[in-house]
This record gives C-alpha cells, structure tokens and sequence, in this order.
C-alpha cells in the first residue's frame, strides 16, 4: 500500500509546488514584462500608487485566507468594507465638529466602523455554525443586507469637509515609495500569520479545515474557533472600508463590491485551497501583489476596466482548479 | 419541539418521530401558500382594496414577468443541490449582446431574431462552462458561477464598449407594448418559459433525473446514469433561461447594458428558497418557484405601494434569503456545513 | 418444499445451483474483510446468513452485487462465471440488492422509482408517456402481489415498510428485464426498520417470490427470523465459512455455538494483565436515553475498569458513546463524572471533565490526515504546550518523539504527514493523542478496525496500560472475542435497551454464546 499512497501525494506536491512558485514567478514575470515594455511603470509616481493601493485588499486577503483555510467563506466582505466605509464618513460629518479635534473624531469614527464590522463578523458566524446555514449563502444575504444598507446611508459619494483632512492624513504617509498604509497592513497580516501559525487558536483553523468531524471529537473548540474567525473577519473588512475612506477622503457606498473576486483571487492564487486546510498568509501576500500588479498594469496599459473582470474570473477559476484537492477523487462537490 | 412520551418501545419512538418529521414536511410545504395569503392580506389592509384590483394584479403579473425566467433557471440548479450567482452577468451579458445585435444606435447589424438566437447561445455557452469547470475541475459551483459573474459582466460590457445601444428595430422596439388577451408580449414570453420548464421537469427522464441527482449522487450512478451529464446539463438549461430573461430584459428597456442583470440574483436566489425548494437539493420544482416569485413580487409591489425606500426592499430580500435558509437547514450535532 | 426442490430432489445427486461462491477474500488496505467464504444458492431457496458485526456478510453481499471487486476467489452464476464489474452487470445477469439504506429517491412517485434509469422503454417522440409507465408499474407491483399502492404516489408519502416493499418490486423488475428466468434477490437487514406485522407480510412476499423459482439471500441479526424463513443458513466468522446447515436442523444453541469459535488466547490479550476496577467511580449513566435510538441505559464506571458496550450494529451501543462523549445530547437521563451531573453541549467539555473518545472511523473522525504526526498527536492538548499566547513548537516535537518511541510508531519523524503511515500506525497516533491529551475517562470505539494482527496487539498492551494507570475504558469492540479478553464487565444491548449484563474477572470469562444469546 505504501507504493500507491506515496505515489498519489508525489503528484500533489508537483501540483502544491507549482501554486507555491506561481504568485512569486508571476509577479517577477509581470514586472519585468511590464517594466521593459512600459517606460514608466517602475516610476516613483506609479510603484508609489500601486504599493498604496494594495493596502486594503491585503488586510481583507488576510480575513479571508483565515476563513478559507476552515473551509468555509464569506462573500459579504465587499459589502462590510461599503458599509464600514459610508459609516465612517458620515460619523465624521454628522458628528465630527462635535469632539474639537478631528484626531479624535477620527479614532472614534473608526471605532464605530470596526464595532459594526465585528457585529456583522459575529453574527455572520453564529448564523453558519449554530443555524448551520453554508457560509457562502449566509454571507450572500449579509451581502445582500449591508449593500443596501450601504445605499441607504448615502445614495453617493459624500466627501469629507476640510477641517476634518487631518484625520485621513496618514494615509499619504511614505518613505519614498513604501506607504505607511501598506506597511500597517503588512504588519497586519503578518500578526494574522503568527495568530493561525503558532497558537493554539491557529492550530484549531488548521485542524477544523482539515478535517472537522476529527477536530470535533479530538475536543476543539471548532464553533467558537470558527466564530471568532468570522467576528475577526468583520473586523477586517471594516478597517479596510476605512483604509478606503481615508485614501479618497470620501465615502462611496458601492466601493467594495469588485474587491469580493479580487480577495478570493488573491487567496487562490497564493496557495490557500477552497477546501480548507491548506494555504498561508504568507501565499497571499503574494498572491495579493500578483493580483494588484495585474490590476494596475492593465490599467497601466490601458486595458479596458471590462476586460479586468474577465482576467480575473478566469484567474480565480483557475487558481482554484490547481488548489483543488486530487486526494478527494470521490467527493461529491456542490 | 416533539414531545417526549418515556412509555413507549424504541420502535414506536422511532415510528413517532418519522410521523412528527413527515407532519412538518408536510406543513413546511405549505408555508409559502400561507405566507402569501398573508402577504396579500397584509397589503391590502394596509394600501386598501386596491391593492386586488384587477389592474394592480395585471400589474404584478407584468412585474414577475423577468424574474420568473431568471428563478426557474436557478431552481434547476439548486435541485441539484448546487447554486448558481453568475445571474447578474449573464442577464445582462445576452441583452448587452441582443441589444448589440439587432438593429441599434451603435453598431451596424440587424440580424433581428437571430440575434436573440446567439445572445441566448452565448448565455448557454456560459452556462455550460460555468457546469464544466464544476464538475471537472472540481470547483464548488458557488465559486465558478460567482467567477463568471464578473467574466460574463466583462463580455457584456465589451460587447457594447462603454456606450450602450438602443434598439431601433422598429418591430422590436414596439413588442412591449404587444399584448393578447390583454396580457404582454413579455409577459407571455415568461409564461412559455414556465410551462417549458414544467415540461421539462414533469415529462422527461432529465427532469426526474435532477431530482435523482440532487437527492442523493449514488442512487443514479448505479443505474449508469451519468450524474455529470446531467449536472452540466442543468447549468447549461439555467443559462439558457438567464439568456431569454437578458433578451426580455434589453427588449422592454429598449436598450442593452449590463445593468439589465444588476439586481437580478437576490430576488431569485429568495424566490427559490421562499417557493420551498431546499438548497440540500432534491426538493421542490418550478411550481413552489412560481409561488416564490409570486411572494417576492407582491412583497416588492405591496411595500412600493406603501412608499418603502428601494434600497430597503433590496435588503429585506437578503433577510428572507437568511429566514427561509435557516428554517430548513439540516441541523443537528454532526451536520458540518462549510 | 417447493415445486423446485421436489423436482431436484427427484432428479437425485447433488441439486443444480443458482449461484455458487468460492472461497472469496477481499482485503482492504492491508486488513482481511474476507478470508475465503463459500455460498451455495439454488433456485427457489432462501438462505440466511449469519455471523457477528465484521464476520463479512455485507462485504460478501457488496461483491456479489458488484459494488466492489474480491480480492481473490470465484462466482458461477447459472453455472457460468460471473464477474460484475459495477451493480448494473449485477442486474443483468439477473442479481438485485435491496440496499439496507434505501435506494428510492422520495420526491419521485412510486411508477418513477421502479423505472429509474429506464425512461427510454415509456419514451415516444421525446416524450415519456406517464400512463404506459404507470401501468407498467402496477404490474410490476402485482408480480409481487402489491395492489394496494397507487403507482402515482410519491415515495415520500409512503411508511417505510411500504417503501421496502416498492424496492422490492423495484429489484424484482430489473433482475427480470435481464432476461434470466431465475433471478437472485439480496435481502441486506430489511427488517431493521419493520414492525413485527410488517415483517410477517415481508417474509409472505419472500416466499410467493422463491415460489416462483427465484432465491433470496437474507441477512439479519435477528435469530428467530432467520431461522424462520430460511431454508439454509451459512454461519460466518471473522471472514471464514464456519459451516452450513438446513434450517430444520438448526437452532438458536447450535447457531450460537458455530458463530463463536474458539476461546481467547491469554496472551493475546494480555490476561495477566487485567486490573480489578477500584471501587471509586468515574463514570454514572442514570436512566440515559435518545429519542427513537436507546433508552434505559443504567450503569457504573470504575477506576481501572474495562467495560465492553455490547451489541450489533443498530443496537444502539454507538448512539450511547455519542451521548457520554457529548457529541450528541441525551433526550432523557443523566450522566455523572465522579459524582457530577453533567451535560455536555460538545466533545470539547467532556474533554475538560476528562472525558474523550477514540472514534471508529478513524479516517474520517479520528485524524486530521493533511496534518504531521506531531499536530495530530498535540490537537486535543494544544492549550497545555502554550506558553502564554504561543504553542511551543519545541514542546509539540518534544511531545511527538516521546510518543513515537513509547508506543512505537514507524513513521520517518514528527513532520511526516499522516496520510502517509500505515492504519495500525495512524491508529497508534491517535492513541497517543488520547493518552496526552489527559482524559481519565477513554471511549474506544473500535480500537482495533482496520489494524493489522501486530498493531492490534500492541494496542491491547496499550490499553491495559491505560487502567494500570488508573483510567476507566469504554469499549466497544470489533468481535466478541475481544470484548470478553479485555473486558472486565460487559454490556450487552439489543434494540435499544440493555439486556444483561456479565462480569469478566480474569480466570472467569463468561461464554460467548451466553453473551451472544442475547445479542440477537
């Protein structure tokens, strides 16, 4: 038996070796490709908007692998980051004046958004694992919910008066090209790292993605672990709806809807399998440069915003057809 | 809760909660009937007799007209225990192209009906890729069908580049305004729709196979049924449905563009669910679909009436999508859901 | 006697056979399901089957249907080889199996059931005609002498006996559309879901089909049918033939006494080891029940003790580890851990009372299989090699390699992945999880499923390590056998309930066909 088994993992690891190198060879490669061809590209003015930009996809890939790496989903990301983002900004308008200095506003503004992120993340989670409603339909109607929400707050954009500039500020912040957004949300991701790598906590995600039945009876707490994912999550998403807020010192109650493929793309392409059980955060951080390069040099080149959509629907489908698990041939997939 | 009677033998206990099982089966399929009755009552309580009178149920008949199409499509495929949320992609990728292709402001073509004929062609194309990559490749279906959201609203948007065209066939400019027997072209369109699918559902050997399929994978597979067949089947019948809604959709806008499709899931995805087809699979049909519909229909037109914000009604959809899943999700210690 | 059998007795000599088996053996990944079994079948016979949990029935009746291919030995079917590939050749060459979980899909009406797969035979211009099915359907039904089911009714408006009836039938008509004049039925515990009345009128259906020259096998655990209804009966054991008999030669004794074989070896088991349980107890169930499932579980665990829950698949003996294990809630009665009433709403509690089990599924429930051998061994005590937020890696590996020298785990190292050692030595992972994790109180379900002899016997060590220590051991085991050499006091249920109960003292081993006896 040995013979069979170690055959079928030898072509595994091929597969698990091609996902590992494919984020990091295809940005060298878009890079380069980009660079040579395009004169500009590697310019200060457009690296410096690129590695700025990624900051919020990165904190909301980091949510998500965690999420994923249980097997489970949640496609109401988008929507959170809308809500979190028109929250913000019309906390900050309607009672901004009121705390004397927009430092503050600011700090409570982004609590408000966080506490709502948490809400959703918690009620998400309790939704899926005590009703035991799939996570991709719960979080389907939470999109469907905090879209309209969304809307509700404001119909468009709302913009931040002036006097409340100094709470958004940071966001601009840099050392030659290196923002400080990006560099919060690398910090952020790599805490997220030791959290699901080295301890118990992580451990848990692991053996819940696993195989949840064995984590189960082995005595985990596989609902709570799974809960609290969901309510960190939130969380995240709404930081990111902030991070949004403060990048364009506005609000836009749609502005989070095309990042639910760019997240799924990001954690797909840096090796975290739908199934769960398998990826790292390190893999998105890759996988969430691998995304955004190709998104800023299309539109570098001059790519029509229609054709990013097709690129990364396909990309995703076929990022997730080479982390798709070959051991479980029998399985039956809905 | 089942009362507990400690007297009886383990088999009439067992017997016992197989009854109470079927009994809420059996109330769990009339809850959508009741639940519209009540609708209807609520709302004409509330917005006064009007509300059922024969012109505002014209009116709703009219309005079900393109949601109808897109929830039949999807209840094929949550039959199958499998879900399809590439809607807003498709609806608006086959009117974009339809628009595009018959004779219009923008482009130079009047290929007229065969227009509708390869708009719903590429709808189909979709569809089937969306059941390849499923079944295949081994993606779960919410995964590729949500990929080829964005890929279809891609294609639709490239189709047109940014401009929209406006039909100006002068015969397909004026078919909204057709109606027989006092009842719309489009409306009819929707109609036809309903009974092909009741056909394909009730008369053919496909259509008892997807209940097969959903009900349990093994069962058809040892008949050698080809449980892949008819999965990828399915999703090409869904695409099929998601291109006629499209083409009726650039028809009665009188205009192609994505938007056709923009808001087009959710209602369905709850009609479904609302109409009692379960999304384990196996259960349901097009009938509990068409009492889905005619709940959602008259929720929306019932709270316009009363002046409710739009973007509240939206809301309330992804809330009833929550209800009615988490009433019948199979629940209990060992159920893992992912 | 039927027509049949008068007619071959006539004839003289050996009677002709319908189906005959050879020395079948089937082996899954490195463990023998079947050692080499024979079945003899002629036409108009019904022949019961007989053997403990694991003897080898569904297996043998899994390859005869072709669900699954033998590893080794012969079928004649007719007189003529008979290899099925998949159940459909099954069909066709005229061999049905009424499936033990059935097979009917209920939103489809009874007419729909029978000629699934078929459609084609109704099919005109595209078009199945529903009229010329329902017909056929009803005389399909009457072959089997039903009447009185509409075929237009939907399967799951139909009681459970109703619906074996239709499978029946179901089966019936597919063997006989092969073209075979005698066709072989089957029968995997049908009547595990039947009311008696219901199954007086399945064994009157089983004798007007046998009266029409076809044969049934039947399997049951229910003595008294078997040896009520069938003409011959195999007795299995541990996947061997132990031997055939006609049913009018037979009884419950003589059935009893061929299912259990030999004694325990005292080695094996490590007899000498056996502990006497203290008088200190860890574990109560008082009055414990589930709806439908079990009820009126009584009974004390002691320090040291080994207690064997006894009883066939269905008897409920898994339902109440579930229930002690808190994986699933009790709907009546209580359970006391060391004097305290508890209720545990997740496996995750009982763990911190010290309860845990080892489940019998170990692929599926036992190991986290993409994980290495020093995550699994840590997962149910991650927390106690924390240091404050972080587990120590350095604790897990030090963790690991103490475990695979003590219980002799043959892996390459702590990071090799599961999936990659052989079930004896993944089973030992898990035992060494459950032996780290600190629990007092150890559910083994199962132990030794899957294990090859070797394995097996390291881990009756193990276990009797465990109550030399002082831990208290549920277990249910793979045969009677090793519930009597390990145990020191056995359960045993039937149906539901418990039905004796016996002490096991080393040196004093109840028998086995007292044990069985009251098993089936």
């Amino acid at each position: 038996m040995t013979a069979k088994n170690k055959a079928l993992p030898g072509k595994n690891e091929i597969l698990d070796n091609i996902m590992k190198y494919f984020s990091f060879s295809a940005i060298i490669i878009l890079l380069l490709a980009l660079s040579l061809t395009q004169e500009n590209f590697l310019g200060e003015m457009n690296l410096k908007n690129l590695l700025r930009d990624t900051a919020p996809l990165m904190i909301m890939a980091a949510g998500m692998t965690m999420v994923l790496l249980f097997g489970s989903i949640d496609l109401s990301m988008g929507a959170v980051c809308s809500m979190s983002n028109v929250t913000y900004v019309h906390f900050m308008l309607a009672y901004g004046e009121s705390f004397g200095s927009p430092m503050a506003a600011g700090a409570v503004a982004l609590l408000v958004s966080l506490l709502f992120g948490l809400g959703s993340g918690l009620a998400l989670g309790l939704i899926h694992v005590k009703l035991k409603v799939p996570s991709f339909i719960a979080s389907l109607g939470f999109m469907s919910v905090w879209q309209s929400a969304a809307l509700l707050v404001t119909q468009g954009p709302e913009s931040l008066s002036k006097s409340l500039w100094p709470a958004v500020t940071w966001y601009k912040i840099s050392i030659h090209v290196l923002g400080l957004p990006l560099v919060l949300a690398i910090v952020l991701i790599l805490l997220v790292y030791v959290l699901t790598r080295f301890s118990a906590f992580g451990k848990a995600i692991f053996a819940t993605g696993g195989n949840e039945r064995a984590a189960r009876i082995a005595g985990i707490h596989v609902d709570r672990t799974k809960i609290l994912v969901f309510a960190l999550n939130g969380v995240l998403a709404a930081l990111a709806g902030v991070f949004l807020a403060a990048k364009l010192s506005s609000s836009a109650p749609t502005i989070g809807e095309p990042f639910t493929l760019k997240i799924v793309a990001a954690c797909a392409l840096g090796g975290t399998s739908l199934a769960g059980g398998k990826g790292s955060e390190l893999g998105t951080i890759l996988g969430v440069f691998t995304v955004a390069i190709i998104e800023n040099g299309m539109n570098f080149i001059g790519v029509d915003a229609y054709w990013q959509n097709v690129v990364f629907g396909i990309f995703v489908l076929a990022a997730i057809a080479l982390t798709a698990d070959r051991r479980t041939r029998g399985q039956i997939i809905k | 809760m089942i009362k507990l009677n400690p007297a009886a033998s383990i088999t009439e206990e067992f017997a016992e909660k197989v009854k109470n099982e079927n009994r809420n089966d059996r109330l769990m399929k009339l809850a959508p009937i009741f639940v519209l009755i009540g609708l209807v009552a609520v709302f004409t309580a509330a917005c006064g007799i009007g509300f059922i009178s024969g012109e505002n149920l014209l009116n709703i008949l009219n309005q079900m007209a393109l949601p109808l199409v897109v929830a039949l499509g999807l209840t094929f495929v949550i039959m199958l225990g499998s879900i399809d949320l590439s809607i807003d992609g498709t609806v608006g990728m086959a009117g974009s192209i339809f628009a595009c292709l018959v004779l219009n402001s923008q482009f130079d073509t009047d290929l007229g009906i065969l227009g509708a004929v390869i708009a719903v062609g590429v709808s189909v194309a979709c569809g089937l890729a969306i059941g390849l990559c499923h079944v295949y490749l081994k993606i779960p279906s919410f995964m590729a069908s949500f990929a080829f959201m964005y890929i279809c609203k891609g294609i639709g948007m490239l189709s047109y580049q940014g401009h929209p065209p406006t039909i100006t066939d002068p015969a397909i400019a004026a078919l909204p305004k057709v109606s027989f027997l006092g009842i719309p072209f489009i409306t009819w369109v929707a109609i036809f729709m309903f009974a092909l699918c009741y056909f394909i559902q009730e008369r053919t050997a496909f259509g008892r196979h997807i209940y097969a399929v959903g009900t349990n994978e093994s069962i058809p597979r040892s008949v050698g049924v080809s449980v892949e067949k008819v999965k990828v089947g399915v999703f090409a019948l869904a695409g099929f449905l998601f291109g006629v809604a499209g083409v009726i959709g650039a028809i009665r806008l009188g205009q192609g563009q994505i938007a056709i499709g923009t808001g087009k899931m959710f209602p369905a995805q709850a009609a479904v669910v609302v109409g009692g087809t379960s999304l384990a699979g196996g259960k349901g049909g097009v009938t509990n679909t068409i009492v889905g519909v005619l709940i959602m229909t008259v929720l929306d037109n019932g709270l316009l009436m009363l002046g409710v914000n739009p973007n509240i009604r939206t809301g309330i959809q992804g809330i009833i999508i929550l209800v009615s899943v988490i009433l019948t999700a199979p629940r209990g210690a060992k159920v893992i859901s992912k | 006697m039927t027509k049949q059998e008068q007619d071959q007795q006539e004839r003289g000599g050996k009677a002709e056979l319908l189906f005959s088996a050879g020395n079948i053996a089937k082996s899954f990944a490195g463990t023998q399901a079947l050692k080499g079994v024979d079945l003899e079948v002629r036409p108009g016979e019904i022949v019961g089957l007989v053997g403990e949990n694991g003897a080898g029935k569904s297996t043998l009746l899994k390859i005869i249907i072709g669900a699954q291919p033998q590893s080794s030995g012969t079928m004649t079917l007719g007189g003529k080889p008979y290899e099925p590939k998949t159940p459909m050749d099954a069909n066709k060459a005229g061999i049905g199996m009424v499936f033990q979980e059935q097979s009917l899909i209920v939103n489809l009406n009874v007419a729909q059931n029978i000629f699934f797969g078929h459609e084609k035979l109704f099919k005109s211009g595209g078009i199945i005609s529903w009229s010329k099915m329902n017909k056929a359907a009803s005389e399909v039904l009457a072959a089997v002498d039903i009447t009185d089911i509409n075929p237009t009714i939907k399967v799951s408006n139909l009681n459970f006996a109703t619906r074996q009836m239709v499978e029946i039938a179901k089966v019936m008509d597919v063997t006989k559309r092969s073209g075979a004049e005698r066709c072989l039925i089957l029968l995997d515990e049908p009547t595990s879901v039947l009311n008696e009345a219901e199954v007086e009128n399945l064994f009157k259906q089983m004798k007007k089909i046998t009266a029409q020259g076809h044969s049934i096998i039947f399997v049951s655990h229910h003595l008294d049918e078997i040896l009520h209804i069938t003409d011959r009966i195999y007795v299995y054991k541990d996947g061997l033939s132990v031997g055939n008999l006609d049913t009018k030669d037979a009884d419950e004794a003589k059935l009893y006494e061929m299912m259990v074989g030999k004694d325990t070896t005292t080695e094996y088991y490590h007899l000498d080891r056996q502990t006497v349980p203290s008088d200190e107890v860890l574990l109560e169930v008082k009055d414990l029940g589930r709806h439908g499932i079990f009820k009126h579980v009584d009974f004390k665990l002691h320090r040291g003790e080994i207690l064997g829950l006894c009883g066939v698949v269905g008897s409920g003996v898994e339902e109440v580890c579930e229930v002690i294990c808190g994986d699933e809630k009790p709907s009546f009665g209580e359970v006391y851990i060391r004097g305290e009433k508890m209720q545990f709403s997740s496996p995750r509690q009982a763990l911190e009372k010290g309860v845990l089990m080892i489940p019998k599924e170990r692929l599926f429930e036992g190991i986290v299989s993409n994980l290495s051998v020093e995550e699994n061994i840590a997962l149910s005590n991650a927390k106690a090699l924390s240091k404050g937020f972080f587990v120590s890696t350095k604790a897990v590996r030090g963790q690991a390699e103490e475990w695979i020298k003590k219980l002799r785990i043959k892996t390459s190292g702590p990071k090799e992945l599961l999936l990659q050692l052989s079930g004896g030595n993944q089973q030992k992972v898990v035992f060494s999880r459950a032996l780290a994790s600190g629990a007092e109180i150890l559910i083994l379900n199962h132990p030794t499923r899957g294990v090859d002899v070797g394995a097996k016997e390291e881990i009756y060590a193990f276990i009797r390590e465990m109550t030399e220590e002082g831990k208290a051991v549920i277990l249910l085991g793979d045969t009677l056998d090793e519930y009597l050499g390990l145990c020191s006091r056995v359960l045993v249920m039937r149906d539901g309930l418990v039905r004796g109960e016996f002490d096991a003292p080393a040196g004093e081993k109840p028998s086995q066909v007292d044990v069985v006896s009251l098993m089936m």
